[in-house]
């Protein structure tokens, strides 16, 4: 008899049991899953972490040292492929930046064989490739405020004042562009901006809702809530099915036998 | 079976080999467009009107204030670059009165679909003019797999044609 009546409150016991275990994973969950559901309203892949703990946690840890020129006061640095005006990303490219030039209209940057133009302010103006007027470019640097390119064969370009056309122009007085050093608290915005740029909300949200940010095992344990939530449903369903037997045996018994 | 996996690997090989990279270069295509004397080039401003239309075409923010073109009568040719699914797609474009004389994937840097270089893709677009809604005057076939691709060169003829018709009317 004793055996019996625990018997059928296990799956009640369990159901509780699992149910308490489960609930913050459960929350986890559902708050991620319904925020996926709306990455685009909640511009969740256009935003950006800026969390020290999650950036280390992630080790979004730059490879390579940033390479900073100075354009008048801006400093212009290339960090991986990320291209930084002062501490704002203005674009990306693969190639090693050559150096930076404010000219009459633009801030000149120069790549191996590319250039981008940028408003004194640090908007992209224009991406130009420079494979029409010359190729492997080595230096850049300045002369009657005009952008000079240098390129692998020693020859000298000066562009126009509107950096459309380049002529050949004899090796003087020109004014190189130079790399400058960052002090540490310029190093750490860069750092900052740099972090910023790689980790999008929408990748936190996805790695929690999968459990890929506790690692390897969080993906099981995620695995685990998701097998409680389909036991907690089968309980569920098992407590209400015997709990409307028992009541109606009751009014059975009530009305068929009672005297 | 070791030669028909040693053959198969080598073909697969060969597929790799033939997908992404440089198939032109840009200033290659512009001294073709114009039978080896390219005329100067030139830049169009982009006004905020300008840059609001290529904007819709593009559905995303367009970074640049100015784009450069060789231009020769009626006749003009632009280098664009779009996003595929993550890296830009260099396409050469020439426009001939209004319509597309010539497409051609330049750079393909994406890992796959790269099958829009070729010619059966690309052809679909030869003469097709902007119609009032800025959109292209017929439609252009998807390649299965390859369906970013195809909408980024879509998007890149669009922004051509839409240059083209502006540059023309600055003339008049």
């Amino acid at each position: 008899m004793t055996n019996r009546k625990s018997k059928k409150f296990t799956a009640f016991i369990w159901h509780r049991r699992i149910g308490l275990a489960a609930i913050a994973l459960v929350v986890i969950l559902a708050i991620t899953g319904i925020a996926l559901n709306h990455t685009e309203q909640l511009e969740l892949d256009s935003t950006y972490v800026d969390s020290t703990l999650l950036m280390n946690w992630y080790g979004l840890e730059p490879e390579t040292a940033p390479v900073t020129f100075a354009a008048d006061d801006h400093h212009i640095t290339q960090w991986g492929h990320q291209v930084f005006f002062d501490n704002n990303a203005v674009a990306k490219n693969e190639q090693t930046l050559r150096g930076a030039v404010k000219a009459e209209q633009f801030i000149v940057l120069a790549y191996d064989s590319e250039l981008h133009l940028l408003t004194f302010d640090g908007q992209l103006v224009e991406r130009i490739p420079t494979g029409t007027s010359f190729t492997e470019t080595q230096r850049l640097g300045i002369k009657y405020n005009r952008p000079v390119i240098e390129t692998a064969n020693k020859l000298v370009y000066m562009a126009d004042e509107h950096i459309i056309d380049w002529d050949v122009i004899l090796n003087e007085g020109i004014v190189w562009s130079q790399t400058v050093p960052l002090d540490d608290s310029e190093m750490e915005q860069l750092r900052i901006a740099l972090r910023g740029n790689g980790l999008s909300m929408e990748r936190v949200v996805v790695d929690l809702h999968s459990g890929r940010i506790f690692g390897s095992l969080g993906i099981y344990v995620m695995d685990a809530a998701a097998l409680g939530l389909l036991w907690l449903s089968g309980s569920g369903l098992w407590v209400w099915w015997s709990r409307t037997r028992k009541q109606r045996k009751k009014k059975h018994y009530q009305k068929h036998h009672r005297r | 079976m070791i030669k028909t996996f040693i053959i198969t690997l080598s073909l697969l090989a060969g597929q790799l080999a033939l997908a992404g990279g440089v198939y032109m270069e840009p200033d290659a295509f512009i001294r073709q467009a114009f039978d080896d004397h390219p005329p100067a080039t030139k830049v169009l401003w982009l006004d905020k009107t300008l840059k609001a239309e290529i904007e819709t075409i593009l559905q995303h923010k367009y970074n640049g204030f100015r784009v450069r073109y060789w231009r020769e009568g009626e006749r003009s040719a632009w280098v664009l670059d779009e996003i595929g699914k993550n890296k830009p797609i260099t396409t050469g474009i020439v426009i001939d009165k209004g319509r597309i004389e010539q497409i051609r994937v330049l750079v393909f840097r994406e890992s796959r679909g790269w099958e829009v270089r070729h010619d059966f893709f690309t052809k679909q677009f030869e003469q097709i003019e902007l119609t009032q809604e800025d959109e292209l005057s017929s439609n252009i076939d998807n390649i299965s797999g390859a369906t970013l691709s195809v909408r980024a060169i879509t998007k890149q003829a669009r922004v051509a044609l839409l240059l083209h018709r502006t540059v023309m009317q600055q003339q008049e």
